[in-house]
Parts: C-alpha cells; structure tokens; sequence
C-alpha cells in the first residue's frame, strides 16, 4: 500500500471515529435528560412516602387535605410552590427537632423522622417530595 | 381352686394408689409429697421463664430476623436512660394465669413454625398484617397490659411531656382509649396494607 493510499485510509477511519462519538454524546446527553426529567418529575414513590409517615405517626397531627395540630399537607405544598429551598427548608424542619408554631400559638421541638436503617436521606427526601406534590 | 378377678393395668395402679401405705408413716408420705411438689412446681415455673425471654423467642430465624432486627432500631431497645423492653414484656401478660394462657395459645403457634407459614421474609412480609391484627386485637382488649405494667396516664407529667402529646393522652383517658389505638407499629414496621383511620 503506498504513502498516499495509507493517509486517505487513516483520514476515513478519522471521520467515522468523529461521527461515532457525536453520535454517542448525544446519546449520552439524551439519557441524562431523561435521567434529569425522570428524577425531578416521577421520582416520589408514594407508597414508600406514606409508610415513612405513618412509622412516624406524622398522621396524628398532620392530614394530607384537613389541618390538624399541623398544617395539610396541601397547604404546605401552597406554601412553598416555586420555592427553590423548599425541599432542604422541610427536610430541616423534620430531621433538626427545630420548634413548630401550633394553632393555638405555643411552640414545640417538631418530631425528628426517623428511618430504617437510621438517618437514611433519600427515604427523608422522597416523604418531603411527596409533601410537595401535594 | 378359687378365680382371681381379672382388673386391668389401669383398674389395678388405681386400686395401687387408693390402698393405704402400710410400710411408710403418713408424716413421710407428706414430706416426700411436699417435696416432690417443690421440686415440680419450680421446675415448671424455670421453664415457663425460660420461654419468657429475649434469646428463647429469638431462637427461631422468623422472630430474629424480621420482628427482632426491627425492633433493634426502636426506643423499646436502646433509648437515653437505658430500660430496655423486651419481647415478653410487649407480649406476655405479667400475671401467672394470664402468662399460662398466653403462652398456651402461642403453642399453636408452633404449628406454623412446623409448616414453615412464615419461612422465608416474603412469607412473613405477606402474613404481616394477619399477624399484626391479632396482636392488636389481643392488646385491645387487654386494655394493653402489658404497655401498662410501664406507662400509664396517671403518671404522665403536663410539665415534661410535650404539649400537643400530653393534650392527646388526657384526650384519650377521657374517652376510654388504650394505647394500642394510636401506638402500632412502635417496634416493629407496620404491615404495607395498613392505613391510618382517616387516611
């Protein structure tokens, strides 16, 4: 094979490297998206969010759509719609023992959510999703 | 020649048993009664508490691993002034006769260790809530007594405990509730097809 066929061979094989790797970015960047899209919008597992909240007994005092001695769960998503810090200001609020306002105008630690196994964030974070899509 | 009467084996023990001693004075008959009833009585009593603690109900995998590897995370296990309530203390009435038919009924329980019911955890997981019902329905209406041998309503401080929590529990004593109306599922996870009243 001469010099000259050798270069134009080494320039194909170049380009179709080129075009496969374009091709499998945008692949790639089409799978994130849909990755992204998926975790923003169908992440919340409701029934594991529901258990979560009745291990805590968080049905006492709170209702999805009446207040009790806490708010509904429908007025604490009203609340906090379009707010960036939403869901790290709840995950604080049910994780710190912070102190909750109640009706009549005392204030009390709020009950830390706990999890099994202990202190495990994402079970956290799919029960305040679920709050917020109320 | 004259005929002897023929009495079974049972018919003669009896008779055995009815005949006066004629070699022993009565004062040693009762003593060695008396005795023997000691050593049965205590025996009994050793091994009924045997069977009325941690390590015996977590003898069996079906208890150790699901309802006890739950319960290890809870309050009732490990909590700030180190009083732990084990098993027989949540499911085992104190008192003598209660205790005994307690742990009659849960002899049948062996039956469904033999028969392997909840053998595997997605067995138990699907027996969960048939099993939990019973639990509650039994300390219902014991007005759970067992929770009461450590708490009770006389005894909670409107100083200490929480507000709200306080307000609910004299809410409750007024109304004739027990705790098992509002505490399942303290120690052990709640079955997946539980719901809350107003759920």
């Amino acid at each position: 094979m001469d010099p000259i066929q050798i270069n134009s061979h080494n320039a194909r094989s170049i380009k179709l490297k080129a075009t496969l790797t374009r091709k499998f970015s945008g692949i790639l960047m089409l799978a994130a998206g849909l990755a992204l899209i998926s975790s923003s919008t169908f992440a919340v597992d409701e029934e594991a969010a529901k258990a979560l909240a009745r291990q805590n007994k968080c049905l006492n005092c709170h209702s999805v759509d009446k207040d009790k001695d806490g708010p509904a769960y429908k007025k604490v998503a009203e609340k906090y719609k379009g707010k960036a810090n939403a869901e790290t200001r709840l995950i604080e609020h049910i994780t710190s023992g912070e102190k909750a306002k109640f009706p009549d105008g005392h204030e009390e630690e709020h009950k830390i959510v706990k999890t099994v196994p202990a202190k495990d964030m994402a079970q956290v974070k799919n029960l305040v999703q679920w709050i917020l899509a109320q | 020649m004259t005929d002897t009467p023929k009495t079974s084996a049972i018919g003669r023990l009896w008779a055995a048993l009815r005949a006066p001693s004629l070699k022993y004075s009565l004062l040693l008959v009762l003593t060695v009664g008396f005795f023997s009833g000691l050593i049965f009585w205590g025996g009994f009593n050793t091994a009924l508490e045997a069977t009325n603690s941690l390590e015996f109900c977590i003898g069996c995998h079906e208890m150790r691993d699901n309802v006890y590897a739950e319960y290890k995370d809870t309050i009732h296990y490990s909590n700030r002034t180190g009083v732990r309530a084990t098993c027989p203390d949540c499911h085992v009435p104190k008192d003598w006769t209660h205790k005994l038919i307690r742990k009659a009924k849960a002899s049948f329980e062996v039956w469904g260790k033999l028969t392997g019911s909840i053998a595997t955890k997605e067995k138990f997981e699907a027996k969960r809530m048939e099993l939990a019902t019973h639990e509650w329905e039994r300390m219902k209406a014991t007005n759970s007594i067992e929770c009461r041998n450590c708490h009770n309503f006389e005894a909670m401080s409107g100083e200490i405990q929480k507000q709200t929590v306080y307000k609910k529990h004299m809410a409750a004593k007024e109304k004739g509730g027990t705790c098992i109306d509002c505490h399942k599922g303290i120690a052990h996870k709640l079955p997946k097809e539980y719901k809350e009243d107003d759920e």
